[in-house]
C-alpha cells in the first residue's frame, strides 16, 4: 500500500511541478529559518551548562534603592566575601575580580627582564581564590586550584598560554608582569572553557596578589565601595534553598551594609539567570534577555506557519484537480481514512524533501549567524537535539500542513468528485482560503512595520545630536599608574606639537560610555540630596578636545586634584535651579570630601547610549585615574598622525602597549544588539514578504488555471485585459487591506514596547504604517501581475476550444 | 440479491423539491442482467448510484444480500460493497497518474491483498483482456476502448457479485461497443450479477430484462 501512495505522490509532484517547487522551495525556507534561529536559541540557552554545578551555583547581587528607583550592581562590597564564609560556613563562596584592559608582559626565562611581547588583555584578566574553582569546575591540565592559595601566582588558559610561550607545556614555572608592576609566575593551566560560557576565562591571578596590589586594582577593602568588578558566587549544598539564603542576606545586608541615601541588599541570582538579566551586566561579550530569545522564536513560528499556510492554500485548491482521483478510490473502496493516511503520506514525503533542502541551505546561511546575534563561535546542526528538532518541526508541519487538505480530500463525495461537480468555490469554503491568505499578509505586514520602525529609531539613535563632537576622536586605554602620570604632561607637549592633533585630554572617561562613577553629595551647604550624580574625572583640556559647549562659566583650571568643578544641564535642574547661571561660585560636596565650588555649566550631551536618560553629572580633575587618553585629531591624514602618535607613545611608554579606539566606533558599539535586531528583522521580513508571494503567485496561477473559461467567456463578451487583471487584483487586494487591520494594532504595540527601551526614541506616526500597506500592496501585485496579465492577454477561442 | 423498496429521491432547491427517483421498486435475483432505460435526465444515474451506494436515497430501504443497508454502520457498508461491486463508467474513471497495471491493482490494495497474490491477480486479468502489452502505459495513452477494458478489468479483479455500469459503450464506437457487450454477456454466463444503464437498444437487447425509467418512475412494459 506505500509503494503504492509513494509512486503517486512522486508522480503528482511531478505531474505538478510549479506547486512542487513552490511548496518544497516554501516550506524549506521556513524549515530553514527555524533550524538556524533554533541553534541561535538553543547556544544561547546553554551558556555554563557546562557547568556541573549549574543548577546549585548563586552570584550574590546587590540592589541599591533610592527613594526614586533602584539601582542594580552586579557586585557586592569586598569585605562582605569574607562576612559570607563566615556566615554562612556550610556554603562555599568564591570570588572573581575582573580587571579590564590589563598588560600583561611576557619575562625572559629568569624574570630579569621584559620581553618586547606585550599584550593588553580587554577580558579575561581576574584575581581569583581557590575557592572560585570549587565552584566552577575546569579541567586543569597543570597545577591545581590551590596554587592561588599562594600570592604572585598565576593560572592561564591552554589558549593564553600558547599565545604567550607556543607550547602551554612551556609555560609552566615562567614568570610574567603584570601592568608593568607585577611580577607573577605560571603555576597552573586550565583547559579553555567553551565559547558558551559568561566567564570568558584567561589568564587568572591569585587574590593574595590583588591584595597587595590594592591601588592599582582600586581594591577598595571597604563597606562603602561597591564595584561590578569584584563579583561572588556562592555553591549552595542540595538541601539549602536559595530563598532561604535570600532570607539571611537579607538580615546580613541590613547588620553589614552602610545606609546613607539609599538602602542596599544583596541577594541571590542564579546561575541560569546570569546570560539573560539585563540589570547585572556579566564578564562575558553579551547579555541576550529573555524577550529576545521569544523574538527570535516568534519569527521563526511565523515563518513556519506562514510556509504551512501556503501548502494548504496550494493543496486545497489543487485538490479540485485531484477530486476524480479521490472519487475513484473511494468507488474502488478505499476507506476515508485510507485517503487522509495517503493526502498525509504526501505531505510528508513533500517535508522530507523540503527538510533536506532546508538543512542545504542552512548550512549555507550559518556562516552568516554572526551578523544577526552576538555568537561569535561557529555553530553546527549535527547534534541530538538539532536533529530531533527537525524531525519534530518536520512532524509538526506535516500535521498542520497536511490535515486540512487531507480532510477535505478525503471527505469528497464520490459522487460529486466523478461529476467533475467539485469546483474550487466549494472545496472547504474559499472564506478558509481567504482567512489564510488574511493571516499570511498580517504576518508578513508586522514584520516590514517592525522593520521600518527599527531602521527608522537606528537611523536616529545613530544621528542623534550627542551634544558633542565624536568625530575623530582617538582614545587609547591604559592603566593608569604613577610612572605613566609622571610622564603624561610632556607626552602632552609633544603630541600637541604635531600638526595632525588639535587638543589632547587626559581623562578617565569619554562623554557618552557605559561605565559610570556615582556618588552622593551635597549642594550649597544643603543636607545630602536625594539622588547621585555620576563623576567624570577629566583635565581642563576636555571641554575642548570633546567640543562641550558651556552655557555659562568656564572650564576650571589646570589641577592635579580636585579643585573647582564643572556641572552640566541636568543636573542644575534636578537641584531646582532655574537658570545656570544660579550655579556658578555655589560649592558642591562629593561623597563625605571637601566643598569645591562650581566655574561651568555644560549644555546637555548624551552620557550614554541613548536607552538611558541623561544622568546629572560632575567634572572635575583627579590625576590618579587618567586612563584614558583622548587626541582630537585633524580630519585629514589620520593614518599619518596616528602612526606619529604611536612612534611618540613607544618613545614615552616603551612598556606600555599601544592599543587604540575611534570614538565613533565605541559609540556604534553600544548598539550593536539593536542593530542585529534590525538586521533580523529586514531578513526576516523579506522571507516572509517572499514566501507569501510564493503562496500568491501560486494561488494566482491556480485561479487562472480554473478561470480560463471565465476569463475566456468574459473576453468574448468584450472585457478588455484591464477588467480581467482588475478581477484579479481587486481580491488580494481586499485581503491585504484586511490583513493590515490585524497587523497594525499587534505590530504598533510589540515596536511600542521595543522603542521603551529607548529614553530618545522616535514616534510612531501614520506614514509608517501606510508605507508597510502600500508595500504589501504592490509586492503583491508584482507577485500576481505576471501571471494575470498572461491570462488576461491569452486568446480566448483557444480556452475556449480546450474544453 | 438485491430489493429496493419504496424509494425516493429529491433534490430540495428553494422552495421546489425536485423528484429523481420516484417510489422505486426493483428486485434483483442473482445471476441476472439488466439494461436500465431512459431518456435523458430521468434518474437512470441516480438509480445507479443508489445501488452502488454512491449516493442514499431521502425514503426507502434497500436489501443486499439479505443484510439491510441503511441499518449497517458506514465501514460495515463499505465492506460489503467493496467486496461484492464492481463499477464501470462511461467516462471510464482512471486514475491518470498511475499506470494500466496500478490502475487495476487498486482495489486489491483496499482489500489488504498480498502483493504476491496481487500480482498474479492482476496478470490473469491482463492476460484476460490481451492488455499485457500495455500495461506500463498511463490512461491517457489509450484509446477510449482500451480505457474501458482497463476499466472493466478492474471492475473484475475483486471477483464482485455484481458489476453496475453506468453507459459504458457511450463514448466507444459500436464495435468497441460490441466487444465490451461480448464480455458483460461472458461474464453474466459465469454467473456475474450485471446492472447496466444504457441508450442503445441494441445494447439493450445483451440483456434478460429492461428496466423503462421516465421522469424518475418505473415504466412496466
Ligand atoms: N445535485 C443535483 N441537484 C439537483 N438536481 C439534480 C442533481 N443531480 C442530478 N439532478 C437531477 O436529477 C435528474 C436525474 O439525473 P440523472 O443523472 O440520474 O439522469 P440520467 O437519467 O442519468 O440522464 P443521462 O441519460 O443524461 O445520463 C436530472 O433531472 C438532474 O437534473
Ligand atoms: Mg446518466
Amino acid at each position: 500500500m506505500f509503494k503504492n501512495y509513494f509512486k503517486i505522490a512522486l508522480r503528482n509532484l511531478e505531474r505538478h511541478k510549479a506547486f512542487s517547487v513552490i511548496n518544497i522551495a516554501g516550506l524549506a525556507i521556513g524549515i530553514a529559518s527555524c533550524l538556524l534561529l533554533f541553534t541561535v536559541v538553543k547556544y544561547e540557552l546553554s551558556y555554563d551548562t557546562f557547568q556541573p554545578n549549574y543548577h546549585q551555583i548563586y552570584h550574590v547581587v546587590t540592589q541599591d534603592k533610592f527613594e526614586d528607583g533602584i539601582t542594580y550592581n552586579p557586585g557586592v562590597p569586598i569585605p562582605a566575601l569574607e562576612a559570607f564564609r563566615n556566615d554562612f560556613p556550610q556554603i562555599i563562596t568564591g570570588s572573581l575580580f575582573a580587571s579590564y584592559g590589563s598588560q600583561v608582559t611576557v619575562m625572559t626565562k629568569n624574570a630579569s627582564t621584559s620581553s618586547d611581547k606585550k599584550f593588553i588583555e580587554s577580558t579575561g584578566f581576574f584575581f581569583a581564590d581557590p575557592q572560585f574553582f570549587q565552584v566552577f569546575q575546569y579541567q586543569w591540565l597543570a597545577g591545581s586550584p590551590s596554587v592561588l592559595e599562594v600570592p604572585d601566582n598565576t593560572v592561564l588558559t591552554k589558549k593564553l598560554a600558547e599565545k604567550y610561550f607556543g607550547d602551554w607545556k612551556d609555560a609552566v614555572g615562567q614568570f610574567l608582569k603584570l601592568d608593568n608592576k607585577i611580577t607573577v609566575k605560571v603555576s597552573g593551566i586550565i583547559n579553555d572553557p567553551p565559547g558558551n560560557t559568561d566567564f570568558p576565562l584567561a589568564i587568572i591571578t591569585s587574590y593574595k596578589t590583588l591584595k597587595a596590589n590594592a591601588q592599582l586594582y582600586a581594591y577598595a577593602d571597604s563597606w562603602n565601595s561597591l564595584s561590578s568588578n569584584f563579583e561572588v558566587f556562592m555553591l549552595l549544598p542540595k538541601n539549602v534553598s536559595a530563598s532561604n539564603i535570600d532570607a539571611r542576606l537579607l538580615s546580613f545586608s541590613k547588620k553589614n551594609y552602610v545606609v546613607r541615601n539609599s538602602v542596599k541588599t544583596s541577594f541571590l541570582q542564579p546561575l541560569s539567570d546570569v546570560h539573560f538579566d539585563k540589570r547585572f551586566p556579566n564578564f562575558g561579550d553579551h547579555i541576550t534577555s529573555k524577550a529576545t530569545l521569544w523574538t527570535l522564536s516568534l519569527i521563526g513560528l511565523f515563518i513556519i506557519v506562514m510556509a504551512c499556510i501556503n501548502f494548504i492554500n496550494l493543496s486545497t485548491a489543487q485538490a479540485v484537480g485531484r477530486s476524480k482521483e479521490i472519487g475513484i478510490r473511494k468507488v474502488l473502496g478505499s476507506y476515508r481514512r485510507q485517503l487522509f493516511a495517503q493526502i498525509i503520506g504526501e505531505t510528508a514525503l513533500i517535508v522530507i524533501f523540503s527538510i533536506l533542502l532546508a538543512v542545504f541551505i542552512s548550512i549555507l546561511c550559518l556562516p552568516f549567524i554572526k551578523h544577526i546575534t552576538s555568537i561569535h563561535e561557529p555553530l553546527g546542526f549535527f547534534n541530538t537535539e538539532s536533529i530531533l528538532f527537525l524531525i519534530g518541526l518536520g512532524a509538526a508541519v506535516t500535521l498542520l500542513a497536511g490535515t486540512y487538505p487531507a480532510l477535505i480530500l478525503s471527505g469528497f463525495r464520490p459522487v460529486l468528485a466523478l461529476k467533475n461537480k467539485i469546483t474550487s468555490a466549494t472545496v472547504g469554503g474559499i472564506s478558509i482560503r481567504r482567512s489564510l491568505v488574511v493571516a499570511q499578509f498580517a504576518i508578513s505586514q508586522i514584520l516590514i512595520i517592525a522593520t521600518i520602525v527599527a531602521i527608522t529609531q537606528m537611523s536616529f539613535v545613530k544621528n542623534a545630536d550627542l551634544g558633542f563632537n565624536q568625530q575623530a576622536v582617538l582614545l587609547f586605554n591604559a592603566n593608569g599608574d604613577s610612572i605613566m602620570h609622571s610622564r603624561q604632561q610632556s607626552f602632552k607637549q609633544k603630541l600637541l606639537l604635531l600638526p595632525g592633533v588639535k587638543a589632547v585630554s587626559f581623562n578617565a572617561d569619554a562623554p557618552s560610555s557605559d561605565n559610570g562613577w556615582f556618588t552622593n553629595f551635597a549642594f550649597d551647604h544643603r543636607p545630602d540630596e536625594k539622588f547621585q550624580l555620576s563623576l567624570k574625572f577629566a583635565d581642563e583640556d576636555y571641554f575642548k578636545t570633546f567640543q562641550l559647549q558651556f552655557l555659562t562659566g568656564k572650564p576650571y583650571d589646570k589641577s592635579d586634584t580636585i579643585k573647582d568643578v564643572v556641572i552640566n544641564e541636568t543636573l542644575v535642574k534636578q537641584l531646582g535651579l532655574k537658570d545656570p547661571q544660579d550655579a556658578i561660585g555655589k560649592e558642591i560636596r562629593l561623597g563625605g570630601g571637601r566643598w569645591n565650588t562650581i566655574v561651568g555649566v555644560v549644555k546637555d550631551f548624551k552620557t550614554s547610549s541613548l536607552r538611558e536618560a541623561i544622568k546629572p553629572t560632575l567634572f572635575c580633575e583627579r590625576k590618579e585615574y587618567y586612563g584614558v587618553t583622548s587626541i582630537k585629531l585633524n580630519s585629514s591624514n589620520i593614518t599619518k598622525t596616528k602612526a606619529a602618535i604611536e612612534s611618540l607613545w613607544n618613545q614615552y611608554f616603551p612598556e606600555y602597549a599601544f592599543t587604540t579606539s575611534f570614538m565613533e566606533d565605541n559609540i556604534k558599539q553600544f548598539y550593536e544588539q539593536e542593530d542585529q535586531l534590525e538586521l533580523l528583522y529586514k531578513i526576516f521580513a523579506g522571507i516572509a514578504i517572499f514566501i507569501s508571494c510564493l503562496g500568491l503567485y501560486g494561488l494566482v496561477s491556480f485561479m487562472a488555471i480554473q478561470k480560463t473559461k471565465e476569463i475566456g467567456v468574459r473576453k468574448v463578451l468584450g472585457a478588455s485585459v484591464k477588467n480581467i487583471i482588475y478581477l484579479f487584483s481587486k481580491e488580494f487586494t481586499i485581503l491585504i487591506l484586511v490583513g493590515s487591520v490585524i497587523a497594525v494594532p499587534v505590530a504598533y504595540l510589540m515596536m511600542n514596547h521595543w522603542l521603551q527601551n529607548f529614553t530618545f526614541r522616535i514616534k510612531m506616526n501614520v506614514g509608517i504604517f501606510l508605507i508597510a500597506i502600500l508595500i504589501s500592496v504592490i509586492i503583491a501585485w508584482v507577485a500576481v501581475g505576471y501571471k494575470s496579465i498572461k491570462a488576461a492577454v491569452a486568446n480566448p477561442v483557444k480556452s475556449l476550444r480546450s474544453e | 440479491m438485491l430489493s429496493l423498496q419504496k424509494i425516493f429521491k429529491w433534490y430540495n432547491n428553494g422552495v421546489n423539491r425536485t423528484f429523481v427517483l420516484k417510489d422505486i421498486h426493483l428486485d434483483v435475483a442473482e445471476g441476472e442482467f439488466i439494461s436500465i432505460m431512459g431518456p435523458s435526465g430521468s434518474g437512470k444515474s441516480s438509480l445507479l448510484n443508489v445501488i452502488g451506494m454512491l449516493d442514499e436515497p431521502n425514503e426507502g430501504s434497500y436489501t443486499f444480500m439479505g443484510e439491510d443497508v441503511f441499518k449497517l454502520k458506514e465501514k460495515q457498508r463499505s465492506q460489503l460493497f467493496k467486496t461484492h461491486i464492481g463499477f464501470v463508467f462511461q467516462a471510464y474513471h482512471l486514475i491518470d497518474e498511475l499506470t494500466v497495471y496500478e490502475n487495476i491493482e487498486t482495489p486489491l490494495i483496499y482489500q489488504n491483498i498480498k502483493t504476491s497474490e496481487r500480482k498474479s491477480m492482476v496478470a490473469d486479468m491482463l492476460d484476460r483482456f490481451q492488455i499485457v502489452g500495455k500495461k506500463d502505459l498511463f490512461p491517457t495513452q489509450l484509446s477510449g476502448g482500451q480505457q474501458q477494458l482497463v476499466g472493466i478489468a478492474r471492475a473484475l479483479i475483486v471477483k464482485p457479485k455484481l458489476i453496475l455500469a453506468d453507459e459504458p459503450t457511450g463514448n466507444l464506437n459500436s464495435k468497441q461497443g460490441e466487444e465490451i457487450m461480448n464480455i458483460f454477456k461472458e461474464l453474466n454466463n459465469e454467473g456475474v450479477t450485471i446492472i447496466q444503464v444504457t441508450h442503445s437498444e441494441k445494447n439493450a437487447e445483451y440483456g434478460e430484462r429492461i428496466v423503462n425509467l421516465l421522469d424518475g418512475r418505473i415504466v412496466m412494459n
